[in-house]
């Protein structure tokens, strides 16, 4: 249906990004193209608060920059006890934080969908390319998984998804869930920022199209919207995957061991926010 | 609902059948952005982040500095309240006392003051019965000598004649006697 009301309202809906043009063998698409450009606003951003950090001056944006940074990282603290290992992660976390929140926010530049390159939109957010989700999710899978190893070991790690059916049928089948749940949780975490990105801009697109002359009053809101979502959206991959190292480095005890851990592991839960599992 | 499944079973089909490719996902591609963001991962992690933190652990060690300097200054309060409500106790007492020594010293004063108002008023009054009764004295010696007079001047005019004064006086003193 969308995909009609977009034929004949004159834009096409392209759920992969786009070739631009070739260098060598290597395809530079749209989102590739619009990623760099974010993460080149990105650095300069970075540059300029780290400049102004390092020589003492503060304004504003500084303070605010600073605000956000520190609240971040409060998050990682609060959430990964050890403060080692919180330390050890927010640089991973936090820089998904940002490259998502940039690669969001650019789907809000004038000139989606309006602006061509050989008969292609020269820009899409770096989040509405899943290969770029997908490669972040999987870097997070590796890092947790690399984590995991170094606090249980080898087989302690294995233990956690493969124990022995007849000794422990229910612990058995809840570690095949969390075997499954490895994979489905990180394909979630990336389906679930490109669906949210990519379904911005074709709202924003459709929005533009539906209003018309209308749109320079009707388009800001859902700019501040998609600019909101794009928050959310970093947030939540951000909060996630520090969740999800929180939750694999935690030590489980196996459940046929004694009472006294089994309260441990409770009440190391209860510290955790409502949003653990998927 | 089976409208966008079609296109999208139409478009894995252009695609040549292959679910990734529909979706736009390529292996060459992942792997780029993989280490891209590996790359980025480093570079933020090694130039931009370590700055940051240690400006965060800075700002969180002033703030627990100034927050253990307010604790000490509380308690630093706390002990100065208490010195000084000790001291007040102190001078309240020294105050109390003092005032109760000049409260006795004051009764002491006026009960002095009394006494000596009193005795010199008494001395007064027997210096001024002394000098009365010196005056009544003196009042009653010239009236006696008036009187003396006054006789013989009387007693001179009845008999006619004059007597010499030792006789007048003779004569006048017996008859004063007589009459007193």
């Amino acid at each position: 249906m969308l995909s009609n009301f977009a034929a004949s309202a004159g834009f096409e809906i392209h759920v992969a990004s786009q070739s631009l043009f070739h260098i060598g063998d290597f395809a530079v698409t749209n989102s590739l193209f619009t990623g760099a450009i974010s993460m080149v606003i990105m650095f300069s951003v970075f540059a300029y608060v780290v400049y102004m950090v390092k020589n003492n001056k503060y304004n504003r944006f500084i303070g605010l920059t600073q605000w956000t940074f520190e609240g971040m990282l409060g998050q990682v603290d609060s959430v990964i006890p050890d403060k080692k290992l919180a330390r050890r992660i927010a640089p991973l976390a936090l820089t998904i934080f940002f490259v998502m929140l940039f690669g969001y926010w650019m789907s809000v530049l004038p000139g989606l969908d309006s602006i061509f390159y050989n008969e292609v939109p020269v820009l899409r957010a770096l989040a509405a390319d899943l290969n770029f989700t997908f490669a972040v999710a999987i870097i997070v899978l590796l890092t947790v998984q690399y984590f995991a190893l170094q606090a249980h070991g080898p087989i302690g790690n294995l233990k956690r998804y493969f124990r022995n059916p007849i000794k422990d049928p229910i612990g058995a089948f809840e570690g095949l869930l969390e075997f499954i749940g490895e994979f489905s949780r990180y394909a979630a975490l990336s389906v679930r920022m490109f669906g949210n990105c990519f379904a911005g801009e074709i709202l924003l697109v459709v929005i533009a199209v539906m209003t018309s002359y209308f749109s320079v009053v009707a388009l800001p809101f859902f700019l501040i919207f998609e600019l909101f979502i794009g928050f959310v959206q970093a947030y939540v991959f951000f909060i996630l995957t520090v969740i999800f190292t929180s939750l694999a480095v935690e030590s489980h005890g196996s459940h046929d061991e004694a009472q006294p851990n089994i309260t441990d592991h409770s009440s190391t839960h209860a510290t955790k926010p409502a949003v653990l599992t998927e | 609902m089976t409208g966008p499944l079609q296109q999208f079973a139409a478009s894995t089909h252009e695609a040549g059948g292959d679910i990734f490719s529909s979706l736009g996902i390529n292996g060459q591609m992942l792997a780029f952005q993989a280490i891209a963001f590996i790359i980025l991962v480093f570079l933020l992690g090694k130039f931009v982040f370590p700055i940051l933190i240690k400006a965060v652990d800075e700002r969180q060690e002033k703030i627990d500095a100034g927050q253990r300097a307010a604790a000490a200054a509380e308690a630093k309060a706390n002990e100065a309240q208490d010195e000084v409500a000790k001291l007040l106790k102190e001078a309240r007492g020294e105050a109390k006392d003092i005032v109760a020594t000049a409260k006795d010293e004051a009764t002491a004063m006026i009960n002095a003051g009394e006494e000596k108002a009193k005795s010199r008023a008494d001395k007064i009054v027997a210096d001024a019965r002394d000098q009365l009764e010196k005056d009544v004295i003196a009042a009653r010696k010239a009236l006696h000598n008036d009187t003396i007079e006054l006789v013989a001047l009387a007693t001179e005019k009845v008999v006619g004649k004059s007597f010499s004064e030792a006789v007048d006086k003779k004569v006048i003193a017996s008859a004063v006697k007589e009459q007193v």
